[in-house]
């Protein structure tokens, strides 16, 4: 043999020898402690270990419209520290991407201070649109917004990444995907809906004092609702009820107040609108959870009911105490999500900036002390930057994912063994040399899939199947032209020269558009989608090695002992 | 040596193109009808809820599909999935925007009281908002065009520019095809379908590529131009035929296994798949040689004949 042959088969045995290292761990069960230097086992996807994969889209619409009523109310305090009142008027969204707020001022004669109070302290955050005798309308700045669209994805996977580590999930995944879009995979995820849960809330916490004295006009207010037939149904968004209570109520309720509601979980399924507990609070908040430096769960030792604790940072500490200080007999609404958690009356002036949220008598103790425990998860974690909408969610059960491997896995072994079958009966020991080439095939690919750390999917599986069968095409254009040359009457060697060397282009064409092909599809390639196109690209660039110069190797050998006789092919 | 295409067949392919291209058109005419009237697109293109249930027990389909219209849920389709034995539904529910959340615990409530006797596994849940659905439909198509695309253009750089519209149209053909057989079948046309498109696209421009090799390799070694574009199409294509069957069938032994033994969570894909083995293999005998030749034809009218014009790359 040529040293030329050496060199290329101790290459070909490198390659053999490292895949079967990287693809041990795989298939035999090792011990953790076990000195074998490649931990890396397979990633399996999320059908077939089951989990949750979902896709959320921020409405930067809707968000830039909650921006622009947030800074109408904070010109709102600024104004009412001049002693100028105002009131908000309705929003104007004939350009819903650039939504507008106007509001009157009560004394036009101070139009000009506000005006010059309004850039003093928001110029470059907000612009002046439009303005009569003694009203302003109010936008976002163009650089204010991009950079909301810049932050939110960002800030929103930090924080969501932060409350998945501590709900203790084993490699999550969590992309951004444009400028809108997070995708969140959860493999092995069982309580899938508490997952949920735990990353769609948005956990804006606020205090809000609660004005009592028009507590006895709220269940009037409540029946008038009710008449106008304003329900919550279950399904229904609850904000969506809210929202639309408030608005019905826009024109009774005192200026700068707005109707929030206490959820008690009863025993039974059913919520109703019987449940819910009515507060009239004021719309802007004394606190919010930004002034947090730390929450947990602890455990009232008297009725043994389970509560979150919260600490605020010094400047919330600090403020926490002027609110309490001023407020004393009033009660403070602990508002979560736009959803009182508990109201307590202010005793006393609160020093030391320390507070708790109880989360109601009734109900099961285990179910309180999960709720408070992610209660202050996502307290601690942080509130998300903006309302995430869920927009695509595949569950897959640990169970299914199980029968689906199984499945795909006797369906791959049938297939590649017909193929293996026809190849040997077909093209005799050449055939063989196929078979080699096609198992050698699907070692490098299952190695380079763990080496890149890339998921196995179940598409994955059928790619490798299936490229199995594509790759068989190799060898047939190989020995098709081997066959042709030795029809045309010339020697083994010379016949088994001219088929490689011809076959070469024609491989290389055909794999190339197959890559190409794969490419395409991996940017098209939404979760399990994306395991085929790995597979199926792993595989064409594979099958050229094996197929054409692992097989050459092979040939070669066999062309070497079998000189003089006849190829079987 | 065994054959299962004997050597040296001389069919006459090229000669039969006027039929040929007429049951083309016409194909894929009913293959377009199908597409559009008569698709059946999944949860990933429609929006909405899809939800596998596996039960205990026997289970009665009337009492499943009434209770479930009862708890309120709209568009409702309830089909068995494999085996009568393995007791196994998946439940279809149409949704607005704001409802999907709240499916799939109406859905578990209504089996956990209405079925409570017979315990059930939520096996699988798809959810997709109706904006997603519309952008996953949006993002197969560019990915179906980026394909040809680059497949087109790497034709024409690795041939001649004549060669680059008979595989495009066999490509388009073979997906229109596959969609159409989807859509008369009452498979459901789902993510999975488009894979199997697009490996098509990249499976099939195989058979062509080898074809059109195999035509230029004619023409380098007929000197003397003494034979047409037709009759190196014919020699090339009987040439071929032996690999182009042995390779079709051989990846369809695969694909069929898969389609038959693989389970129900990969069906679609491999049942797209077994299609477009099979019209990809006809389309790169037939659909490409037609357009070549009409190709050829059209630009020989409108050019003054070059003395070769084949673009010829050294291998």
């Amino acid at each position: 043999m040529k040293t030329n042959w050496w060199v290329r088969f101790s290459a070909l045995m490198f390659f053999v020898l490292m895949s079967i290292l990287v693809l041990l761990p795989t298939v035999v069960h090792l011990k953790d402690n076990s000195y074998y230097p490649i931990k890396s086992k397979i990633n399996l996807g999320l059908d077939l270990q089951g989990g949750l994969y979902m896709i959320m889209g921020i409405d930067f619409k809707k968000v830039f419209k909650d921006e622009v009523g947030t800074y109408v109310r904070k010109i709102e305090s600024l104004l009412k520290d001049q002693d100028i009142q105002m009131s908000t008027l309705d929003y104007n969204l004939a350009d819903d991407t650039d939504p507008k707020l106007a509001f009157k001022i009560s004394t036009p004669a101070s139009m000009e201070k506000a005006k010059a109070k309004i850039k003093e302290y928001f110029s470059g955050l907000i612009r002046i649109t439009n303005e009569g005798p003694d009203t302003l309308e109010i936008a976002l700045s163009s650089t204010l917004k991009k950079q909301i669209e810049e932050q939110s994805i960002g800030k929103s996977i930090e924080v969501i990444r932060n409350r998945i580590d501590e709900f203790g999930v084993t490699e999550p995944e969590i992309l951004a995907q444009g400028m809108d879009r997070i995708v969140v995979q959860l493999p092995g995820v069982k309580d899938i809906d508490r997952a949920k849960d735990l990353i769609g809330k948005t956990a804006k916490l606020e205090f809000k004092i609660v004005n009592s004295a028009s507590a006895n006009e709220l269940g009037t207010w409540l029946a008038k609702v009710k008449a106008a037939n304003i329900t919550f149904k279950k399904g229904d968004r609850f904000s969506d009820y809210l929202k639309n209570v408030n608005d019905f109520l826009k024109a009774d309720l005192p200026e700068g107040h707005e109707i929030a509601f206490e959820r008690i979980k009863g025993q039974t399924a059913q919520e109703g609108e019987e449940n819910l507990i009515p507060y009239l609070v004021e719309s802007s908040p004394r606190l919010t959870g930004d002034d947090l430096s730390d929450a947990r769960v602890d455990i009232d030792q008297q009725n043994n009911n389970p509560y979150v604790s919260l600490e605020f940072k010094p400047q919330g500490a600090k403020r926490f105490e002027v609110v309490t200080g001023e407020n004393i007999g009033r009660q403070l609404a602990i508002v979560l999500d736009g959803n009182v958690y508990s109201a307590p009356q202010i005793n006393s002036k609160i020093a030391g900036g320390r507070a708790q949220i109880t989360l109601g008598q009734s109900g099961d103790f285990n179910r309180k002390m999960s709720e408070a425990k992610d209660l202050a998860l996502v307290l601690r974690a942080g509130a998300l930057p903006v309302q995430l909408d869920f927009l695509e969610q595949r569950t897959i059960g640990p169970n299914l994912g199980a029968d689906s491997i199984d499945k795909a896995k006797t369906a791959s072994i049938v297939g590649c063994l017909l193929v293996f079958i026809f190849a040997i009966f077909y093209y005799r020991f050449s055939g063989v040399i196929a078979v080699a080439t096609l198992l050698l095939n699907v070692l490098f690919t299952m190695a380079i899939l763990i080496g890149m750390e890339a998921t196995l999917t179940l598409p994955g599986i059928a790619g490798i199947a299936l490229t199995v069968g594509i790759a068989v095409d190799a060898n047939i254009i190989i020995f098709e032209k081997i066959r042709d040359e030795i029809r045309k009457g010339i020697s083994g060697q010379k016949a088994f020269e001219a088929g490689y060397t011809q076959a070469l282009w024609t491989i290389l064409d055909a794999n190339i558009t197959s890559i190409a092909a794969g490419i395409c599809l991996l940017n098209f390639g939404s979760g399990p989608i994306r395991g085929f196109a790995v597979t199926f690209l792993i595989g064409s660039v594979v099958t050229v090695y094996t197929a054409y110069y692992g097989s050459k190797i092979l040939f070669e050998l066999y062309m070497n002992k079998n000189r003089s006789k006849e190829i079987s092919i | 040596m065994i054959e299962l295409i004997k050597h040296g067949t001389k069919f006459d392919f090229v000669g039969k193109i006027k039929y040929i291209t007429t049951f083309s058109i016409i194909l894929m005419m009913v293959a377009l009808y199908g597409i559009f009237t008569k698709m059946n697109y999944g949860v990933d293109f429609r929006g909405g809820a899809e939800i596998q249930v596996k039960f205990e027990k026997n289970y009665s389909m009337e009492e499943l599909r009434s209770s479930l219209s009862d708890a309120g849920l709209k568009g409702i389709s309830v089909q068995t999935i494999g085996d009568d034995k393995e007791n196994t539904v998946l439940i279809k529910v149409q949704a607005e925007e704001g409802q999907l959340n709240a499916i799939s615990n109406s859905v578990e409530s209504t089996l956990s009281t209405r079925f409570a006797d017979n315990k059930s596994d939520l096996q699988k849940i798809d959810i997709v908002g109706p904006k997603a659905g519309a952008e996953l439909r949006l993002s197969g198509i560019k990915a179906m065009l980026w394909a040809i695309l680059s497949i087109m253009i790497y034709l024409a750089i690795r041939f001649d520019f004549r060669y680059a519209p008979g595989a495009v149209v066999s490509l388009l053909h073979d997906v229109v095809v596959v969609g159409g057989i989807v859509a008369f079948s009452g498979f459901e046309f789902s993510l999975q379908t488009v894979a199997a498109m697009l490996a098509i696209i990249g499976y099939s421009v195989n058979d062509t590529v080898i074809v059109y090799d195999r035509i230029r390799e004619h023409e380098e070694n007929d000197k003397t131009h003494s034979k047409t574009l037709r009759q190196h199409i014919n020699e090339a294509v009987n040439d071929t035929l032996s690999r182009t069957v042995l390779t079709s069938g051989a990846t369809l032994l695969v694909s069929a296994s898969m389609f038959f033994f693989g389970g129900a969570a990969i069906k679609d894909f491999f049942f797209a798949m077994s299609i477009g083995i099979l019209f990809g293999t006809y389309s790169s005998v037939y659909v490409a040689a037609s357009v070549t030749i009409l190709a050829d034809d059209l630009m020989k009218k409108y050019q003054t004949p070059k003395k070769s014009s084949l673009k010829k790359i050294q291998a």
